[in-house]
Parts: structure tokens; C-alpha cells; sequence
């Protein structure tokens, strides 16, 4: 968990003044004393936003990296999310170690990336971002039919996380766990942005032919990120898994895909904090509005007219007038303050 | 805008006579224009202008912000500050010819009209017959002076005023740029249409214009009648291949 | 046989609905160069206000022309938050346009209900050489091939349709003959919205249509777009109807559970194969 505080914005890493440093980290050392203080006083369904909170912001990071830095769009960022569900639950449910099913989330998610992202990545724009999408119907359709993912009912009773004698049973524990897992994937995220490779991503996300041009292996670095982003999407899936017990196709809809573009966008593509900030903005808003739709004398179908519409909104405004992103948008106008 | 109304769809349809093409009177104010593209300066405070019936060369190397100008005057880039107006209503070829590929030559012919609302090519095809012959064909098939001849027809569809012409002899044949260049000088002598030429080739503006502009890096750097121009062994060297005086020893 | 010219009808039906769709794609993306994720939703749109106008007894004809003028309006203020800010790349406009998919949802689930809704469309069956076809599939193929002649006559023929089809073919050259480019875009996208509806108030008797079907319909329609690479509208039909057969066929031979696959598996291939030969087209021209 000590391993948030290094987390520090990526221009920190371009070697700044050793006071902006301090300053730097700082913010990044209260965020970690936050997350890791905030299960002690969270009732269980405020941990189960927390944790949703944090699977998201997991997904979101590598939507960000992929959108921001490798200039792809993925609409089919659910496909990662289930087949790292699918994986720890198929593997738990046969009785496998549960950790082995956690470690294998990612893995075969990242590998099913580089399957289907050879051919893909090969396609630009719009043409990849409906690839992406049809994949993962192609997925689901798929899992509602095998047998050996259950149909559509999906795999039930999936054990709880556990090695050896411990078995993770509460839901701070799986706070912990979802929060370790934002801190690695910041962590890496970030260490591919600063890496000589990671710089030479962000050129291909402003123009393809400049950067292959200059001799950076376009198409492999992309099968990287794209693989990575997958990973990433993989272990949320992994933890889901075993927190709700249960995976089905109904559960990974292609509106989950959605949401991760929403977050991304409004945190600001390519910034590993944006996406967090985007992931909890967007859940606690959906949440807020679940409570207000969710009230007596309230229609039924208020929670979702209300989610549907504030996903919307905010994506449309945010793209339209906050190109950056909102957390981009926010830093800079303090440092115009200042 | 200045000058007589922009709009010509009051305009009765008259039969189409070569001289139904184009109308008279139009003139270009450009006055302290600047256009900046990002933090880049295209144009820096601009100022210069054409008269009713005259005809003008605007000169000046690659990236000296002609076309700029050209676009700015027809409307499709927007000034950071200063005007450029037009006073009638004005046609813009612009470099490179920028037909409509995948439509006829008709078709291409018949959008030129778009603002005068004309949509009878005929007199066009009067004054440019091999235009007629070739109205069935797609326009991105034709060879360059054909499309050029086309991109003057779709300019005269709108009856202008004023007609801007971006590089006309860019690419061409001199035989073709010669054609094209006398069509422009008897739309100016006989109706009395503005023109401002803008050319890279000196020799050809100074043969076919009374007056000049030369702008570089987005500046008017030199300005005033052709002849003298001419004579300017700065401008001789750059535009003309060295001074006049140097090319017949 | 009998069975396989069934399937076949059937198929040509459904890839109809497709091919509108796909046709409503061709002309934004040709127009605007933004591709419209809420082309579906369109149809959906149409689909659910049919449904409702008849229900509180418009008669049919006038309840399906309405919902199609909806579905139009619909498709123009799509337009408007997707291209009418200056300056919006086609990216961010796909991305807006995914936006007003989902905004839709909100609002058709306001009015509408999440319930599926269909409307009965032609009754009856008639039988063509010892084939017995229902006659709200012959209805569609029908009106599918009506609006492609109305289409191509619009585009081609008429001043309007040849000054989209410029905006299509240099939007440069078109500004500079004085073409607003921004409203003839937004007429494209209204048009989009219009054969959206189109579809919208065809396919809905065939099978109800509820507010997040437009997933469906867009992915096919994208689908049959692709084959005429989302400018060539002849080809995104026949596209459609190949889609749309191949789904009907393996439906009616035992792989109803396979159609998803069928359909995007066919897409993906083409997609990448088509890639493959812009990208040797791409290495030989440089």
C-alpha cells in the first residue's frame, strides 16, 4: 500500500526543482493516507462504492493510457473486464487456488489482447473503436452459449479470496485489495509514460505516420499499451470475481465500456491521476443520483433516467468544452492563480 | 461588406452571352490584416487595394501568406484583426485548382452558381467551348490545364465582380497558362471585371498586370506599377531570375 | 428449398433495416467525416414513437410518418451538439455522438418505458412460387428499395444532393464556392435521422424494439457500412443484405445462438482485410 506515495503526477518526472518535488509528492502522500484510512470508517455500502470506485479508476487508468498516449479508442474495454472475471471465476470454481485464478485475471486477459489486437490495432479511428465494440458482443454471446462459462445464468458461487488459511472475507479487506491494485497500476502506468518508449507513445498519439517515421515500431508499442490496458482491465475483473461471487454476460454490458470512456475523458486522457479523478467523480455523481432516484415517491425508473442522462451530459460537455479533461482543466487555473 | 449588394438572386436571368459570365465594378480593401494560424503569423498587418477594372499581381515565394490573403478575402479564414473586404461580389480559384473530383464537370460548373443562384452553364460554355465537351466526364480525370479551365468556369458561374485567382499557371503548360490568361485579360479590358493575380510567376503577372504587390514572410514588401517593379533589381533577382539588365548582357 | 427461399425473404427483410441504416452511416460519414455512433438510435427512436402514436389511436400511415419526422428532427439535434461547435474533430464528434445514444436512453426510458414495444405491421401472408412470404417482409424490401432510388435521385440529381455530394468530395472547394459546410453537414445528419426512422418504424414488426436495441443496429449497420468503406452506399447494401441473409440462414438452419458471431465476425474480417490493402495501396504510392 506504501507503494501510492511514489505515484506523483507524470510532469514530476520531467526532474524538476527539488521544493516542487516535495510538493509534488505531497498531495500524492495524502491521496494514499486517505485511501488507506477510508475503510475504517466506511459502513459496508459505502465499501462497496469504494470498491467499485476503485475497479473503475483500475479499468480507467489503462483506458486513458491507451486513448491518451496510443490514440485508440476502445469501446470494447468490458471485454478485458469479463474475460478477467471469467478467468478467476472459471479457475476458482474448479477449484483452483483462488490466488492463481487472481494472478491469471490479468494474464489471460493481456494475452487475449495481443490474439485479437494483431489483427486489430491494425485499424484506425472509428474502425477500431467498432472492432472493439463487436468484440466484446462477440464475447458475450459466446459466454452466454459455453457451457463451461455457465450460459447465460453465468458461473455462481465462486469462492472468496483467499491462500492457504486466510481467506479474505470482509469487504474492507477487499478495499485493501482493490486499493493495492489502483496503486500498482498507477505505479506502471507511470513508469511507461517516463520510459523512452512511453515518450515515444505520446508522439504516436498526436501523429501515427511522424512517429513511424522516426523509426519508433509503431505497431508493437501499440500491441503493448493495448495488452497493458488489457491487464489492467483484467485484474478489476479478477477482484469483481470474487467480490460479488458471481460472473454472467449481463454483468460486462457494452454500456460498461462506456462508462470507461466517460471517466477517462472527463479526468483528461492520457493523465494516470485524470483517471482516477474521472472514476470517482463519475461513481460518486452516478451514486448521488442512485440516492436521489432511489427515494420514495420516486418513479421507478428514475435511477436510470438519471445515470443514463448524467453519463451523457457529462461526456457531450466534456468533450465539447473541456477537451483536456476536467482534472487538466482544473490544475491549470489553480497555477494561473497562484 | 461594401459596395453593391453581395447577393445577386434578385438579379433578373438575362440570355447567356460569353459577357454574362462575369459583371463589373467589384473592388478588394484589405487594410491592417493579420492572420495568425496558432502562434504562427500568416499575414502581418496587410494593407493594400484594387480598384474597380483594375487588374493586380500579388507576388511573393512559397509561404509568403498569398493564398492566406485569398482565403481570407473569400471568406473561409478568419482575421485576428484589420479587414479585407470586397465590394461586389467576389470568385475565388483557389491553388491548386480544388475542383469536386468525384462530380461532372457539369456538376463541378453548375455549384460554381451556388451564391449568384445561377444554374445555367451556357454562357460559360460559350466563352470556354471545350468546357461543353467535356461536361459528362468526372473532373479528377482531367489533365491539369483542363481541371484549371474548369476551376475558371466554376469562378464565372457566380458572375463575380471580383475575381481572386491563386496560382493560375502553377503546373501548367506555358501554351495553356497563355489561353487561360488571355480569357482573363478580355473578361477585364471588355467588362471591366477585377482581378488580383496571384503568382509566383513574375513574367507572366508583369505581362498581364499594370499594377503589383509583393508580399514576403506575411509583409507587403514592395508595391506599385509593374514597370517599375520591373526595374527594382531586388524584386528583378528574386521574381524575374536576376536583373533585367544582367539577363541580356 | 422451400425452407431456404423462406430464410431467404426473411434474410433480405431484416437486411433491409440494416441497409437503412448503413445508408443513414454513408451520408453522414460522406458529409461530415464524423461516423454516427447515434444512427441506431434513430431507429429506435422511430420504432418506439410508432408504437406510441398508435397506441393512442393515430391511425397507421400518419403514426409512422410522424415517428419518421421525429426520428429526423431527432437526427438533426444529434447533428447539432455533435458538429455545430467549431472546431470539433471527427473523433470527438463520434465520441459526442455516443453521448446522444446514451442521453436517448434516458429520455426514451422517460417516455417510453425499458419494456420492449413492437406495433403490428402489414397482416397476412401471400404466396410467391409455392412460397408462402409475410407481407410486412415483402413491405420492407419494398420501401427499402423506394428510398434508394429516392436517395440516389436526391444526391445525384437535385442542386441540394449534388452540393452535399460536393461537401463530400472537397469540403475546401466547397467553402470556397460559398457552401456552408456546418448546415449542409447538419442536413446530412437530419437526413441520417430520417433513414434511421425509416428502418425504425419498418423492422419494429418484425422484432420489438426496445430502448437499447440501437447497439444492434448501429454494429449491423456499421457492419454494412464497412463494405462499401462508409462512402459507397450501393455497396453498404448489398453489404446489408448479405449480413442480413447470412443471420437469417444461420438462424434457420440451427445456429440462431451464432448470428452475433456471424455478423461481426464477417465485419472484423473485412475490415482488417481491407486495411491490409489501403495500407500496401498507402506503402506503393510513397
Amino acid at each position: 500500500m506504501t507503494r501510492l506515495t511514489p505515484v506523483a503526477p507524470v510532469r514530476e518526472a520531467a526532474g524538476a526543482r527539488p521544493g516542487s518535488r516535495i510538493r509534488r509528492v505531497l498531495p500524492g502522500g495524502v491521496v494514499a493516507a486517505v485511501t488507506l484510512a477510508l475503510p475504517a470508517f466506511l459502513d459496508d455500502s459505502a465499501l462497496t462504492v469504494y470498491i467499485f470506485l476503485g475497479l473503475a479508476a483500475m479499468v480507467t487508468v489503462g483506458v486513458s493510457l491507451l486513448m491518451g498516449y496510443a490514440g485508440q479508442v476502445s469501446l470494447g474495454q468490458g471485454a478485458f473486464y469479463a474475460v478477467g472475471g471469467y478467468t478467476a471465476g472459471i479457475l476458482a470454481v474448479r477449484g483452483g487456488p483462488p490466488l492463481a485464478g487472481l494472478l491469471a485475471a490479468p494474464v489471460v486477459a493481456a494475452a487475449f489482447a495481443v490474439v485479437v489486437g494483431v489483427p486489430l490495432l491494425r485499424l484506425r479511428g472509428h474502425h477500431l473503436a467498432f472492432a472493439t465494440i463487436a468484440t466484446q458482443l462477440i464475447l458475450l454471446s459466446l459466454a452466454g452459449q459455453l457451457e463451461f462459462t455457465g450460459g447465460d445464468i453465468g458461473l455462481q458461487g465462486i469462492p472468496r479470496l483467499g491462500a492457504g488459511p486466510y481467506e479474505l472475507g470482509d469487504a474492507s479487506g477487499y478495499a485493501y485489495l482493490t486499493w493495492a491494485g489502483v496503486a500498482l497500476v498507477m505505479l506502471v502506468t507511470r513508469n511507461v509514460i517516463v520510459s523512452r518508449p512511453g515518450r515515444a507513445l505520446r508522439a504516436l498519439a498526436t501523429s501515427e505516420t511522424a512517429a513511424a517515421s522516426s523509426g519508433v515500431p509503431v505497431g508493437r508499442y501499440k500491441l503493448v499499451v493495448f495488452a497493458l490496458s488489457a491487464a489492467f482491465a483484467g485484474l478489476a475483473g479478477g477482484i469483481y470475481a470474487f467480490y460479488v461471487g458471481y460472473v454472467a454476460p449481463s454483468s460486462f454490458p457494452v454500456l460498461l465500456s462506456i462508462e470507461y470512456i466517460v471517466m477517462a475523458v472527463v479526468g483528461g486522457l492520457g493523465t494516470v491521476w485524470g483517471a482516477v479523478v474521472g472514476a470517482a467523480a463519475i461513481t460518486l455523481l452516478v451514486q448521488g443520483l442512485n440516492v436521489i432516484g432511489t427515494a420514495p415517491g420516486m418513479p421507478s425508473y428514475a435511477p436510470s433516467v438519471l445515470s443514463y442522462a448524467v453519463y451523457a451530459v457529462v461526456l457531450i460537455v466534456v468533450v465539447l468544452f473541456l477537451p483536456g479533461g476536467l482534472l487538466p482543466a482544473v490544475t491549470a487555473r489553480l497555477r494561473r492563480e497562484r | 461588406m461594401t459596395g453593391p449588394p453581395t447577393d445577386g438572386g434578385t438579379e433578373p436571368a438575362q440570355g447567356g452571352g460569353p459577357a454574362e459570365a462575369a459583371r463589373s465594378g467589384g473592388t478588394i480593401e484589405v487594410a491592417g490584416l493579420v492572420v495568425t494560424y496558432g502562434s504562427a503569423t500568416a499575414l502581418d498587418h496587410v494593407t493594400l487595394s484594387v480598384r474597380a477594372g483594375e487588374m493586380v499581381a500579388l507576388l511573393g515565394p512559397n509561404g509568403a501568406g498569398k493564398s492566406t490573403l485569398a482565403n481570407t478575402l473569400s471568406g473561409i479564414v478568419t482575421p485576428a484583426s484589420g479587414t479585407a473586404r470586397t465590394g461586389g461580389r467576389l470568385a475565388h480559384i483557389p491553388e491548386g485548382r480544388q475542383l469536386f473530383p468525384d462530380l461532372s464537370v457539369e456538376d463541378n460548373l453548375v455549384l460554381g452558381g451556388w451564391r449568384s443562384r445561377a444554374r445555367d452553364p451556357s454562357s460559360v460554355y460559350d466563352l470556354l467551348p471545350r468546357l461543353a465537351e467535356l461536361r459528362r466526364r468526372r473532373a479528377g480525370v482531367l489533365s491539369g490545364g483542363e481541371q484549371q479551365m474548369v476551376a475558371f468556369g466554376r469562378a464565372l458561374m457566380s458572375r463575380p465582380d471580383v475575381l481572386v485567382v491563386d496560382e493560375l499557371s502553377l503546373g501548367l503548360a506555358p501554351m495553356v497558362t497563355r489561353d487561360l490568361a488571355a480569357h482573363l485579360v478580355a473578361l477585364n479590358r471588355e467588362r471591366g471585371l477585377t482581378v488580383l493575380l496571384i503568382e509566383q510567376n513574375a513574367r507572366l503577372a508583369f505581362g498581364v498586370c499594370e499594377r503589383a504587390y509583393v508580399l514576403e514572410a506575411g509583409r507587403v514588401v514592395a508595391e506599385g506599377p509593374c514597370a517599375e517593379l520591373a526595374a527594382n533589381p531586388q524584386v528583378a533577382r528574386a521574381y524575374l531570375g536576376g536583373p533585367i539588365e544582367e539577363a541580356t548582357p | 428449398m422451400r425452407e431456404f427461399l423462406t430464410y431467404l425473404v426473411n434474410g433480405l427483410a431484416v437486411g433491409c433495416g440494416f441497409a437503412l441504416i448503413a445508408s443513414g452511416l454513408v451520408a453522414v460519414h460522406r458529409v461530415t467525416g464524423v461516423v454516427n455512433f447515434a444512427q441506431g438510435m434513430f431507429a429506435v427512436v422511430a420504432g418506439l414513437s410508432a408504437s406510441w402514436l398508435l397506441g393512442v389511436g393515430l391511425p397507421h400511415g400518419v403514426s409512422e410518418v410522424a415517428a419518421v419526422l421525429i426520428a429526423t428532427m431527432t437526427g438533426l439535434l444529434t447533428g447539432l451538439i455533435a458538429i455545430g461547435r467549431r472546431g470539433t474533430t471527427p473523433q470527438s464528434s463520434l465520441i459526442v455522438t455516443l453521448g446522444a445514444g446514451v442521453l436517448a436512453y434516458a429520455v426514451e426510458i422517460f417516455v417510453w418505458g425499458d419494456q420492449p414495444r413492437s406495433f403490428p405491421g402489414l397482416p397476412g401472408s401471400l404466396t410467391v412460387a409455392g412460397v408462402g412470404v409475410q407481407r410486412q417482409h415483402l413491405l420492407v424490401i419494398a420501401a427499402t428499395a423506394v428510398t434508394f432510388v429516392l436517395l440516389s435521385a436526391f444526391f445525384g440529381r437535385t442542386y441540394l444532393g449534388k452540393a452535399l455530394s460536393a461537401c463530400a468530395s472537397n469540403p475546401y472547394a466547397a467553402r470556397v464556392v460559398g457552401i456552408d459546410v456546418t448546415t449542409m453537414g447538419l442536413l446530412a445528419f437530419a437526413i441520417g435521422g430520417l433513414l434511421g426512422g425509416v428502418a425504425g418504424v419498418l423492422v419494429t414488426p418484425l422484432r420489438p424494439i426496445s430502448f437499447d436495441s440501437d447497439v444492434t443496429l448501429i454494429v449491423n449497420g456499421f457492419a454494412a457500412a464497412v463494405f462499401g468503406a462508409l462512402t459507397r452506399p450501393v455497396l453498404a447494401l448489398s453489404g446489408a443484405l448479405l449480413l442480413g441473409v447470412a443471420e437469417s440462414l444461420a438462424a434457420g438452419y440451427g445456429y440462431a445462438a451464432y448470428q452475433t458471431e456471424i455478423a461481426l465476425g464477417l465485419m472484423l474480417v473485412i475490415m482488417v482485410v481491407q486495411s491490409t490493402r489501403r495500407a500496401t495501396v498507402l506503402e506503393e504510392s510513397t
